[in-house]
C-alpha cells in the first residue's frame, strides 16, 4: 500500500516538530555528548560495569514453545538476554522544552521496539528490557529531544511540569537532581533519576538559548511561543476527529 | 482570622526566586511602613526525601537556606513563588511596588490586590492552636509543622 504516514496536522513549527521527532526517517540532530556510563549512573539502576541482571534464562536457553508469532517476531538484544524491565522518566517544562509527555510516548513506540511508555500530565515513563533501555534512552538524552534545563530525568518526585521555571532558568525540582554550574554555563547531575546522591558529577550539557528552545518546542504556548489557536489547521483536524468520534464513535462515516 | 479592613497584596513574579532575591526583596518590604504580616508561598522544599524510593535520605538543596530579614533569621523551607502581604492600608502598595521594582531588575512581577491569606481556622489549625489562638497567627505557619512565624521587631 502507498501509503505515507502523516503523523500530524498543523501548519506552525510547534507541528512541524512534532511531525520530524516523530517520524523515524528523520535523523534526530544530536547537541550533546552524555556516555553510556553517565546514563547508567543517571538511571541509577545498576552500577556502571557490571552485569545486567536477568529476569529469565536467555531466550537461546529456554524451549520456546511452537509459536508462529515467536518465530516472526525478532527478541530485541535485550528480550534475547533475559533483561529486567527498567525504566526512564522524564520531566518537560511547558517554558518551551523540546519533548512532552503524549509525543514522547508516540515518538518511542514509533521510533524503538519493545517499548512501553506511559503518558501522564507532567512527566512520561518508557519501560523496556534494561540494555534496550540505555541505547534509547541516550538517543532520547543526547539529541534535540531534550534540553539540560528544561527537561529532567526524574523518577519520582517529578514536580515542575507547570511551574515558573528559577531565576537561572532551571525548571523546579524539589529534589535539585540537576544544578547549573554558572561559570562553566553547564548543567551537572548531582543525584541520580530518584534522588538518591552520585558519587561524581554527570555533565548534562548546557541549557540552551530561549531562541532553539523556541524553534524546537514542541509544546504551543500562548505566552512568548505559538498559541494552539493560531494554528488554523490544527484546530480544524482536531475539531473534526472529535465531531467524528462525537457522531459515529470508532467507525467514523463522513 | 484576617481582618476584612486590612487590604492584601499579592506579589507575582515571573521566576521563583532564589534567596538572596528572596533576602532583598523582604529586607525592602519591611524597610516600608505599614506592613502588617508577610506570607512566603511556593513548592516545599523538605529536608529529607518525602517518598518514592529514596524516601528519607538527606535532601540538600541550594534553595533552602537561612536569611536574614530585620534583623531576624528566617528559615526558607519553599522556594518562593509568591509573597503575600497584608498592610494597614492601600496607602501602602506605592511603597510595596517600589520595593519590588528594586529588588527585581532580571525579571518582570505583578502585584495583584485581593484576599490571600486564611480567613478562618481549619481543622488542623484548631488542633494545634486551640479555641482560644491569635487570630493574627492563624495561617502564618504551617499547622502540622514545629515552626511558627518568624516576628520581626523595630520597623514601626
Amino acid at each position: 500500500m502507498a501509503y505515507k504516514a502523516q503523523y500530524g496536522p498543523g501548519s506552525s513549527i510547534v507541528a512541524e516538530n512534532r511531525r520530524k521527532y516523530m517520524n523515524p526517517g528523520y535523523k534526530l540532530e544530536k547537541i550533546r555528548d552524555m556516555s553510556d556510563e553517565d546514563i547508567v549512573l543517571i538511571m541509577g539502576h545498576r552500577a556502571p560495569g557490571a552485569a545486567y541482571p536477568t529476569a529469565h534464562p536467555p531466550l537461546a536457553e529456554q524451549q520456546e514453545p511452537a509459536c508462529s508469532i515467536r518465530k516472526l517476531v525478532v527478541p530485541t538484544d535485550g528480550a534475547k538476554a533475559g533483561d529486567r524491565i527498567r525504566y526512564i522518566q522524564f520531566a518537560d517544562s511547558m517554558f518551551f522544552a523540546p519533548s512532552q509527555p503524549y509525543l514522547r510516548s508516540y515518538l518511542e513506540s514509533y521510533r524503538y521496539r519493545g517499548v512501553d511508555p506511559g503518558t501522564l500530565s507532567g512527566r512520561q515513563i518508557v519501560e523496556c528490557r534494561e540494555r534496550d533501555l540505555e541505547k534509547y534512552a541516550k538517543e532520547l538524552v543526547n539529541t534535540e529531544l531534550f534540553d539540560s534545563a528544561r527537561c529532567g530525568i526524574r523518577g519520582a518526585t517529578v514536580h515542575g511540569h507547570s511551574l515558573r521555571l528559577a531565576e537561572d532558568g532551571m525548571m523546579f525540582d524539589m529534589l535539585q537532581r540537576c544544578i547549573l554550574d554558572k561559570k562553566a554555563n553547564m548543567v551537572k547531575y548531582v543525584k541520580n533519576q530518584i534522588g538518591e546522591p552520585l558519587d561524581k558529577e554527570v555533565k548534562a550539557g548546557k541549557p540552551m538559548d530561549d531562541k532553539w528552545l523556541k524553534a524546537h518546542t514542541t509544546i504551543f504556548h500562548s505566552l512568548g511561543g505559538v498559541a494552539y489557536r493560531d494554528d488554523q489547521e490544527y484546530i480544524d483536524y482536531v475539531q473534526r476527529i472529535h465531531s467524528l468520534r462525537t457522531k459515529y464513535g470508532f467507525m467514523p462515516v463522513e | 482570622m484576617t481582618d476584612a479592613r486590612y487590604p492584601q497584596v499579592r506579589i507575582v513574579p515571573e521566576r521563583f526566586l532564589n534567596p538572596d532575591t528572596t533576602e532583598r526583596l523582604l529586607n525592602l518590604i519591611v524597610a516600608v511602613k505599614g506592613v502588617r504580616r508577610v506570607l512566603l508561598n511556593g513548592p516545599r522544599l523538605p529536608a529529607t526525601v518525602p517518598y518514592g524510593p529514596a524516601r528519607g535520605a538527606m535532601n540538600p538543596h541550594t534553595m533552602r537556606r537561612t536569611i536574614r530579614v530585620g534583623g531576624e533569621d528566617v528559615d526558607l523551607q519553599v522556594h518562593v513563588g509568591y509573597v503575600l502581604l497584608e498592610l494597614e492600608s492601600s496607602d501602602v502598595i506605592p511603597g510595596i511596588r517600589a520595593a519590588c521594582d528594586e529588588a527585581f531588575t532580571e525579571f518582570g512581577y505583578s502585584v495583584k490586590e485581593g484576599r490571600f491569606m486564611k480567613t478562618e481556622a481549619t481543622l488542623a489549625d484548631y488542633a494545634k492552636y486551640g479555641p482560644d489562638a491569635d487570630k493574627s497567627m492563624i495561617g502564618m505557619a504551617d499547622p502540622r509543622s514545629r515552626s511558627g512565624p518568624v516576628i520581626i521587631q523595630g520597623c514601626k
